[in-house]
């Protein structure tokens, strides 16, 4: 029996500079139904949230509740139509308690709150869900799975028809996420129609009903889950268009420069092994919350690791700081390019010379101005910094330019090791290909990369081997030559077990 | 808008010239010499801890414990020679326990990630505080003829030791932060410190240098205080931070970091300076006196954040005009 729709959306269109998030996507969700969605980073399943949210507009297409259209504003509006989101990290105020934080939305009841009623209510709808939590404590000591069950219950609480569900399970243990999908079944026999992402597929074929494949910002294919297989699923997920054309030549490699035997850091990633050559890239691939950058951040001394050991050169080292890095040749490139990579309200020019300022002192500790000027405007030219001059600010540049900022100002460093974390992020076609031009070429001098990507096509047309990675642990280094996307996407998901080692 | 006249420095310099104007119409005094030197002694030992202050803020932090630290060296090299340690140990001393108070602010701060705002806030109470046990209620003076000269009488020319003192630090600090390495560092951290962490600066080391030599320069304008006054008292030096840090800010320093240049300050010091003398020569009271300033100091944080606002409004204007 077919349920009727209650949230439908048609022909739904969204548009970032550049980017097209959402492309004439049309999808509804019906009462009493599980809807798991599909897709890789990227591929538009934020984006789609944020706009049944109201957090975003849709530039184009409709939204339709119960047949009418609506036009949501903010997230406490799609609220009041019963539209509701929980996501991985759970969204409680922790120094409230149960009660408290399930009725914090509830502003129309009258300005003296009713606390015995308060708490008789919570513990029904907590009841009803069949949860046992005490509505008198602090959220604050709560598990990350019990704090889920509270949002759960805020959202009940106010009259949930659709229930966004945002990877939910990414940070729960495996008993805990039984405690969810029970509750899940529990909403879905209320006629709560329920939006389920996730990046595990074993969950969903267990939990859902339908499951939708979004890719590039489109909307690919809808099966009913006991009419498909995974490899359906994966197919679908990762396409068959043309491979984009990557520069990239291959060469012999030179000496092993960096080798990882079994690092760990608890509850972040665990046992990761590989060796590093000179010329050599090794691309880092992995879906969300894989703990790639957690890696990254390791072996640049950010947050040390806490297990294994790290050779450099055959010497064991431990880095304990970013400039400790620095003095080993390690340099990092962040995926936060804005925030972290540059100051936005600095020089370009100063920006370029900071990790490398003592170089340009004097015995007094001034800076030696011309030397600075000379370094700047040569990287200026070697990249193609396209800015009207060397003391604008860096905020004030493009995505793409600000990105060979931050890649000169690591050059400029000499590494022999260099981290580059989501390189081409959020900038444009042209500069992008620059960027694969430079990273290239950076190989061929003999450089040490590791390439830290979730755009795949990027990872496999860039890298000699892949390492991928799946919440936190290791699933193999495969071979560039003879590995297929399928088989760095099933590695990613946790479905097959690449051949360790190289 | 002149590029010009967008510059916080200049729009200071007008006022610094309107006030001065002022004080020469109004009275014919203040252009003499000894009013000039009497208009910078009187507060000399407070411009000479706001030079410091100008990197602290500048570098995203503060510290409200300086005039403590002022009141906790003149009394410890009060105490000291009043027991007949000789004045020039005393002074070392003294000098010593201001390094020792930096070292502990900046290591609550730098070290273990404490916010400056509570850490020299304990340190404003509690170096007060051993000051005030070490003199009690007493009025601490005859400290030697050469020391009191020190403070009162001119050195060079006309000028005494602490305008020396002032001038020298001012062009030191000038350099530093405008032409150095660790200038640049100062400005990159209270810009980003996250970005800066990632770029491979010591952030820690640096914070931790910034308030050591801010409470040891807090110490030497303790010591020229009690030598300009030929006494301490536990209440010496109380209060200033306040004034000090209002200095900094009516300079254009941004109170989130950042932001900012020692010439702003410079100017924002003498127009401060002027501001009070020409009221004092028109026997203007000390509570109108502190009621301008304050006002000033409400335009300063106002008028840059204002112009920020037209800014992004005609931004958005132009924005909506290129869509159409």
């Amino acid at each position: 029996m077919q349920k009727k729709p209650i949230l439908a959306l048609e022909h739904i269109s969204k548009n970032f500079p550049g980017v097209k998030a959402l492309d004439d996507v049309s999808f509804s969700l019906r009462a009493g139904e599980v809807h798991a969605l599909l897709g890789e980073n990227g591929a538009g399943k934020s984006t789609l949230i944020k706009i049944m949210t109201g957090i975003y507009r849709q530039d184009i297409g409709r939204i339709l509740l119960n047949g009418e259209e609506i036009h949501l504003h903010s997230s406490a509006h799609a609220q009041r139509y019963g539209i509701a989101a929980i996501y991985q990290e759970p969204m409680v105020f922790p120094d409230l308690n149960v009660a408290e934080n399930i009725f914090i939305g509830h502003t129309d009841q009258g300005l003296v709150v009713n606390w015995g009623g308060m708490y008789k209510k919570a513990e029904e709808i907590l009841s009803t869900l069949g949860v046992s939590l005490d509505v008198r404590s602090q959220t604050r000591g709560l598990t990350l799975a019990a704090q889920q069950m509270v949002e759960i219950a805020k959202a009940i609480s106010q009259d949930v028809r659709v229930l966004i569900m945002d990877e939910p399970t990414a940070s729960l243990s495996a008993h805990e996420v039984e405690q969810l999908f029970a509750l899940v079944r529990v909403l879905r026999d209320k006629g709560v129609a329920i939006l389920f992402i996730s990046h595990r597929m074993e969950e969903i074929f267990q939990i859902a009903d339908h499951v939708t494949i979004f890719r590039d910002g489109k909307r690919i294919s809808s099966y009913a889950i006991e009419e498909v297989q995974q490899e359906r699923l994966i197919q679908d997920m990762v396409g068959r268009e043309l491979e984009a054309m990557f520069v990239r030549d291959f060469r012999a490699h030179g000496d092993q420069v960096l080798s990882v035997r079994h690092l760990s850091k608890e509850g972040v990633f665990d046992d990761i092994t590989f060796d590093l050559h000179e010329g050599e890239i090794l691309g880092f691939a992995g879906l969300v919350g894989a703990r790639r950058t957690d890696v990254g951040l390791a072996l640049f001394g950010i947050e040390p690791a806490d297990g294994g050991e790290i050779l450099l050169r055959g010497k064991p080292v431990h880095i304990q700081s970013p400039a400790h890095a620095l003095e080993l040749k390690i340099a990092y490139v962040t995926e936060d390019r804005r925030q972290l990579g540059l100051s936005l309200s600095m020089s370009v020019i100063a920006n370029l010379s900071l990790p490398q300022l003592g170089k340009y002192l004097n015995l007094l500790g001034l800076i030696r101005r011309k030397h600075e000027i000379e370094t700047a405007e040569r990287y200026r030219q070697q990249l193609n910094i396209r800015t009207p001059s060397l003391w604008q600010e860096a905020g004030k540049l493009s995505g793409g330019n600000q990105q060979k900022v931050v890649l000169s100002k690591w050059l400029n460093t000499d590494p022999q090791v260099l981290i580059l974390d989501e390189p081409t992020r959020g900038i444009d076609v042209g500069a992008k290909a620059e960027v694969h031009q430079i990273i290239n070429d950076l190989a061929g001098k003999g450089i040490a990369i590791i390439l830290i990507s979730s755009d795949l096509p990027e990872v496999m047309g860039m890298s000699d081997r892949i390492l991928v990675m799946r919440e936190g642990r290791q699933m193999g280094i495969f071979k560039r030559a003879g590995t297929s996307r399928e088989q760095i996407i099933s590695a990613a998901m946790g479905m097959a077990e690449g051949e360790a080692g190289a | 808008m002149p590029n010009f006249l967008k510059r916080w420095e200049s729009l200071l310099l007008i006022i610094l010239v309107v006030v001065v104007v002022f004080n020469i119409t109004q009275s014919p005094v203040f252009l003499r010499t000894e009013n000039l030197i009497n208009l910078f002694s009187l507060h000399i030992e407070k411009i000479i801890v706001a030079l410091v202050m100008t990197l602290i803020i500048i570098n995203g932090e503060i510290d409200l414990s300086v005039a403590s630290v002022m009141g906790l060296a003149a009394c410890l090299m009060a105490t000291l020679y009043e027991q007949g340690t000789p004045m020039e140990l005393a002074i070392l001393v003294a000098l010593g326990a201001g390094v020792l108070c930096g070292i502990f602010n900046g290591f609550w701060i730098a070290y273990i990630g404490l916010p400056s705002l509570a850490v020299t806030l304990a340190g404003l109470i509690g170096y007060r505080g051993i000051a005030s046990m070490l003199v009690e209620d007493r009025s601490v003076t005859g400290f030697p003829e050469w020391f009191n000269a020190l403070g009162q009488d001119a050195l060079v020319g006309p000028l005494p030791l602490a305008m020396i003192v002032f001038f020298f630090l001012a062009v030191a600090v000038f350099i530093a932060l405008h032409y150095s390495g660790y200038g640049r560092y100062i400005y990159f951290i209270g810009n980003n410190l996250e970005a800066a962490r990632y770029s491979g600066v010591r952030v820690k080391r640096i914070k931790l240098s910034l308030f050591v030599v801010s409470s040891t320069i807090a110490a030497v304008a303790g010591i020229l205080f009690a030598a300009r006054l030929g006494a301490v008292r536990s209440s010496t030096a109380e209060g200033f931070e306040l004034d000090i840090i209002t200095m900094v800010l009516l300079g254009g320093v941004s109170i989130f970091g950042g932001k900012g240049t020692l010439g702003g300050v410079i100017l924002s010091i003498l127009i401060v300076l002027c501001l009070r003398n020409g009221m004092n020569l028109l026997s203007i009271t000390g509570n109108t006196q502190s009621t301008v300033i304050g006002v000033l100091l409400i335009l300063s944080v106002l008028i840059p954040n204002l112009t920020q606002v037209l800014q992004e409004l005609s931004r958005r204007r132009q924005y909506v005009l290129q869509k159409e």
